[in-house]
């Protein structure tokens, strides 16, 4: 069995590559896609954690933001529709009108 | 002369039913000022002439109903009608001559209290009807001087406003509601000090009037505080032991002090009544306050501090030191305020006061002995001032400084009657000088310098005489009532003794014959540079002419007054204790300062002489006062004419000069006080308002505000990635953080 801390480097790692590619993608679509997979990143350490302590509040957790991320995408993809329609693009530093 | 006696004795209205109505006495002026103030500019002149003077003229007729009423017999029983139950004494422990009638809770704090009492005594309605008499002819006075005044209605709402204000402070039965009055003279006095506000120098001296009477209203509240705290003290620790020497019992002291609060005069009374007998266990003098504000000090200590402010309260109004300052300045408003609020009223409220609380005053011989040596000092300063004062207003001014310094000595050491005999003498002569040098003033183009008068005996007959008569009263010559009166307070002060401090008397005595002399001299001065002697070149008209008979019926009436008082000096009755000779004024008081000399009796804090002067005390007065007259006579009538065109020598116009200038008092307190306080106050404003907290607090926090502000929106970009990049920056650090943690 491949014990738990690779696990927990493994979830770190996609993390950090997730929180990169929200900080650098011009793209929103590529940005919401890091945005999962940091999601991802933190299911993998729950259910490692989950594993670890034998019981399943891990498992639930999981599920719970698996089900935040899927209303998340549809949401965020709502918008950056309604975006796109609006401005014609999806680049990110197109978008600071919404500080006005 | 029984039917005459019986009379007298009988009130046409009798006590019972005229106590509910004694409101009326202060409503009347006050509805006058009222109508006057508001309503003055329609009225026109007569009408405004015809409130005023009836409105004081009313409170006069139902002052005398009310002074009639306290000495009210009833003929058949030859029992006393007036007087009621003292509140704080037993069921058989009377107020006698007095009727007093109690309006209900003023206001209340927790156990304070205070109600709305008014009461009338042999002292108060004696100042009841010197207020309201001596008003009436101020203000009958007036009509004719202020005649050509635009604002003679503002004039007659203040001048009624002031009556009004006096008789709270006299009819007042507990020390509140006295300070209310005392408060409103001073207010009405400030009004009418810079009546005429456009002249900068007369609101100048309001200013200086109302300023100076803060500084004294200051230390009579306090005072009032410290007394509330020494009666609450009081009532704590005292126990029936205390109370069974002056005939009233503990509860119905406690009760009576929840019923009427605890500055109540008669309460007062009663407390200072049981201070000083001193049996083993029992509260004194000398015994330690154990709990509240005042812990850790002594009844008496508390006693001497209270009355020591009251003494600078007192001084203030009443124009002693170190607060005399403003009095003479106060001659900037219209002659008959000088007459009625300088002369005759409001700056013998604390004399008043004194007496009021005369059983409270011999508890402490220290606060006795400052009160007396105060009165001399400030009485022989203002003489020596006087003497060399030009403006006929400012004399007199400074002479009643000098009077009420005489009455202070007497207060001081203890003869009471004699001081509020003088008080009310003095009221009349000083009055009748001052509307006299209206008058003067009047007939000669509103000339006051005494230099520039002259030879006005021949042109002004009935000023002159009146003048004359007044003037022989405050010298004290003999069958005038200023004799009488400042005898009776030297020879008290002679032969009264303070326990521990035996040289008072003598040297208060010494100086004050200083001062009678001092006396003499300056008023024959005025009297004879202004009436007698030829008609000044300089003089602004060439011929005085007499006023009207408005402004001559208050003279007359004055100057027959001031004569016809000294009866009350005169030894007449006898006194029911002993049966020795006893002036009548001192037998018409006696119920009111029988409280005092019952604490004397049992507390030994003076030795009270009543003996009656000698035919030589009074032989060696009158000496003193005519040599000082007759040393004026001989330089103003012989010496100086003689040497007119002559040089002065230098030393004398030195002296001459320092006196002029009031002795540098004004200066030495601008440069002492003044200059100080204005600096202080100036670097207040420079650096702690405008400096610290305007700029620095208000402005400052504004403008930090602002600036974080506008450094802080470049920040708010609106850029998603570069908010994410500060959490993940964030992030980076709290998992630094952590892992440090987990290594350490």
């Amino acid at each position: 069995m491949v014990p738990i801390p690779y696990y927990l480097l493994l979830a770190a790692a996609l993390f950090c590559m997730g929180m990169f590619g929200v900080m650098v993608r011009r793209n929103a679509l590529v940005v919401f896609m890091c945005v999962e997979l940091m999601l991802n990143a933190a299911n993998l350490t729950f259910l490692a954690f989950a594993r670890m302590h034998g019981d399943v509040i891990g498992h639930v957790s999981a599920f719970f933001v698996i089900a935040v991320a899927a209303s998340e995408a549809a949401i965020g993809l709502a918008i950056v529709i309604a975006v796109f329609r609006s401005r014609g693009s999806v680049l990110v530093e197109d978008l600071r009108t919404m500080k006005h | 002369m029984t039917s005459l006696s019986e009379f007298l004795q009988v009130a046409p209205v009798a006590p019972d039913v005229l106590a509910p109505s004694l409101w009326l006495i202060i409503a009347l002026p006050l509805l006058g000022a009222f109508i006057c103030g508001v309503f003055g500019k329609m009225l026109g002149r007569a009408n405004v002439h015809l409130i005023a003077c009836s409105t004081v003229g009313g409170a006069f007729v139902l002052s005398v109903l009310a002074f009639w009423a306290t000495s009210s017999m009833d003929l058949e029983s030859r029992r006393l009608l007036s007087f009621f139950v003292n509140p704080f004494g037993q069921d058989r422990d009377y107020v006698r001559y007095a009727i007093a009638y109690d309006y209900g809770t003023w206001f209340s704090a927790g156990d304070f209290r205070v109600n709305f009492g008014l009461m009338v005594d042999h002292l108060s309605g004696i100042l009841l009807l010197v207020i309201t008499g001596v008003g009436f002819l101020i203000h009958l006075y007036s009509t004719s001087y202020m005649e050509h005044d635009p604002a003679y209605a503002r004039f007659f709402a203040y001048l009624n406003l002031f009556v009004a204000a006096m008789l709270v402070l006299v009819m007042a039965d507990n020390l509140v509601l006295l300070f209310v009055g005392w408060e409103g003279v001073g207010m009405a006095s400030y009004l009418l000090i810079g009546f005429w506000y456009e002249d900068p120098a007369k609101a100048w001296a309001g200013r200086k009037a109302f300023v100076t009477n803060r500084i004294g209203d200051f230390a009579f509240l306090i005072a009032t505080f410290l007394m509330v705290l020494t009666v609450g003290a009081f009532t704590r620790q005292a126990d029936e032991r205390d109370f069974t020497s002056v005939g009233t019992s503990s509860e119905r002291y406690a009760s009576a002090l929840s019923d009427k609060g605890p500055v109540t005069f008669l309460g007062l009374q009663k407390m200072a009544e049981a201070l000083p007998d001193g049996g083993p266990g029992q509260v004194n003098l000398s015994t330690v306050i154990n709990a509240g504000p005042l812990e850790g000090y002594t009844f008496g200590g508390v006693m001497t501090a209270a009355l020591l402010l009251f003494l600078l309260g007192a001084a203030g109004k009443s124009a002693q030191l170190p607060l005399y300052v403003w009095l003479p300045d106060a001659m900037a408003g219209p002659t008959p305020v000088s007459a009625l609020i300088h002369a005759a009223t409001m700056v013998t409220a604390g004399v008043y006061l004194f007496s009021r609380m005369s059983a409270l005053l011999v508890l402490s011989p220290t606060a006795m002995a400052t009160v007396a040596i105060i009165g001399a000092l400030t009485s022989l300063l203002a003489a020596l001032i006087a003497f060399a004062q030009d403006d006929i207003k400012k004399v007199l001014a400074y002479s009643t400084v000098s009077q009420l310094g005489i009455m202070f000595m007497g207060v001081g050491m203890g003869i009471f009657w004699a001081a509020v005999l003088h008080l009310v003498t003095h009221a009349f002569f000083k009055a009748c000088l001052f509307l006299g040098a209206g008058s003067v003033m009047h007939g000669n183009g509103d000339e006051t310098d005494i230099k520039k008068l002259g030879g006005l005996r021949r042109e002004m007959k009935w000023t002159w005489g009146t003048f004359f008569v007044a003037t022989l009263a405050i010298t004290g010559i003999v069958p005038l009532s200023g004799f009488f009166s400042k005898d009776a307070i030297f020879h008290g002060v002679h032969h009264n003794h303070l326990a521990g401090l035996p040289w008072v008397s003598s040297a208060v005595y010494y100086l004050g014959l200083l001062i009678a002399a001092c006396t003499a001299f300056y008023m024959t001065r005025v009297y004879l540079l202004t009436f007698e002697g030829p008609r000044s070149k300089e003089a602004r008209v060439a011929h005085a002419h007499e006023s009207a008979w408005q402004m001559t019926l208050p003279l007359v009436v004055l100057a027959i007054l001031s004569v016809v008082s000294s009866v009350y000096a005169w030894p007449l009755l006898k006194a029911s204790g002993d049966g020795r000779p006893q002036p009548v004024f001192e037998n018409f008081l006696s119920p009111v300062f029988s409280a005092m000399n019952r604490v004397v009796a049992t507390g030994k804090t003076v030795e009270l002489d009543t003996s009656v002067p000698a035919l030589g005390d009074y032989v060696f007065a009158w000496l003193v006062a005519v040599s000082g007259g007759a040393l004026a006579g001989f330089l103003y009538l012989k010496f100086f004419p003689s040497r007119a065109g002559q040089p002065v020598p230098a030393f004398a116009r030195a002296v001459r000069r320092a006196a002029q200038n009031k002795f540098y008092v004004d200066e030495l307190y601008e440069l002492v006080i003044i200059r100080p306080v204005k600096f202080t106050a100036f670097i207040l404003f420079r650096v702690v308002d405008a400096l610290l907290i305007d700029t620095v607090a208000v402005r400052g926090t504004a403008w930090v505000t602002a600036r974080v502000g506008s450094a802080l929106r470049y920040v708010q970009s609106g850029d998603a990635q570069a908010y994410a990049a500060v959490m993940a920056l964030a992030l980076v650090g709290g998992v630094a953080y952590a892992l440090i943690q987990v290594l350490q």
